[in-house]
């Protein structure tokens, strides 16, 4: 019984690393999608927003916040959005620093997509982004799963900022990480 | 140079300090590690004084016998979400470094502050990660250092690191 557990385990983890990803902007039309992900509270743990409860409110936050965007892309398993990710600008003296956000679907939790995603991401916002030197990223302490998939990517763990974000009411530390342009060459 | 500590004193500036304004905020040593240019004249200290001092919302020039010889700023952020959080500086003229002066003013600036603004929970501090002489300054204020942030920001055209540094109200001693 064991032994035949252990053979489906390896077998999933090799179906999970052959996932077709990718990455592309996010549309009107893949609202529905959006919805599937948005609406879970789970997601939106952590997440400064609450669950999403109308295909209106969807629309106009793709509408208005998803398309005049900077830097987001939907993160698509064969070309379905699951999940999404985003690197916002600053500007003046902070242009150097960009700030990395994820969020995926419960349902494909635990396949290193997430991972993965953030890989493609780092792969060419350096690129696209020549007077990006920092690409930073705050965790919720409580957030491990999160935290383990930047360090899986490469990013330095700084150090924790506390009573640094309100969420939902409650103040909360924060776990500060990055990557360097230069570490990401070296 | 002797200086007792017990002189220094914390008070909002007025048009009347402008000299003594210039004589730090003109000075290339103190303003190296400020966001803030280099004053120049007399009257941009004047201007400086006025458009800025006078309006912040926590700005104290440190006094010794009643002569400004420095400041400290503290500012909340701005916006719903953010205005749990405040971020301080400060600079103190050269002639009087070396004497505990800065540690002392922010001793008790910080405890002013947070019963001023009850609804900051969070004080913060980026110190340049070469400025020696204010990271052992906050230290001894009894801010904790929390990381350093590496390549955090552009300051007068070059990328620094700087220390990130924290001070919160439940940090402040219990009332004795």
């Amino acid at each position: 019984m064991e032994v035949t557990s252990v053979v489906q385990l390896d077998q999933t983890k090799a179906k999970d690393e052959c996932l077709n990803l990718s990455l592309r902007p996010l549309q009107v039309s893949d609202v529905d999608d959006f919805m599937v992900w948005a609406s879970d509270e789970k997601v939106t743990r952590f997440c400064t927003w609450e669950p999403y409860t109308n295909k209106e409110d969807g629309l106009n936050y793709i509408k208005n916040k998803v398309v005049p965007h900077p830097w987001f892309r939907a993160i698509c398993v064969d070309d379905r959005p699951v999940g999404a990710i985003s690197v916002s600008a600053n500007s003046g003296n902070d242009k150097c620093r960009g700030e990395l956000g994820y969020v995926l679907a419960s349902k494909y939790w635990g396949k290193g997509i997430v991972t993965r995603a953030v890989k493609m991401v780092v792969d060419t916002i350096f690129v696209e982004w020549p007077h990006l030197e920092r690409l930073e990223a705050l965790v919720d302490v409580e957030n491990v799963g999160s935290q383990r998939v930047l360090e899986k990517a490469g990013f330095q763990r700084e150090g924790v900022l506390r009573k640094y974000f309100i969420l939902k009411g409650r103040s909360r530390d924060m776990v500060m990480f990055s990557l360097l342009s230069t570490d990401y060459q070296s | 140079m002797e200086v007792d500590l017990s002189k220094i004193t914390l008070r909002p500036f007025k048009l009347e300090d402008a000299d003594d304004f210039l004589l730090f905020a003109g000075d290339d040593q103190v303003t190296n590690y400020l966001r803030w240019q280099t004053l120049n004249s007399k009257q941009e200290a004047l201007d400086h004084i006025k458009d800025v001092c006078i309006p912040h919302p926590w700005r104290r020039s440190i006094c010794i016998d009643n002569c400004s010889i420095g400041f400290i700023s503290i500012f909340p952020f701005s916006g719903e979400e953010h205005r749990f959080k405040a971020n301080i500086g400060y600079g103190v003229a050269v002639k009087y470094w070396g004497h505990g002066i800065a540690t002392k003013a922010l001793k008790m600036a910080v405890p002013q502050f947070f019963a001023d603004f009850p609804d900051v929970v969070r004080l913060e501090a980026f110190i340049d990660a070469q400025n020696l002489g204010s990271q052992r300054v906050v230290e001894k204020t009894g801010f904790q250092k929390e990381g350093m942030l590496r390549k955090y920001a552009y300051m007068k055209g070059k990328l620094r690191d700087m220390f990130i540094y924290s001070f919160l109200s439940t940090d402040l001693p219990a009332n004795p």
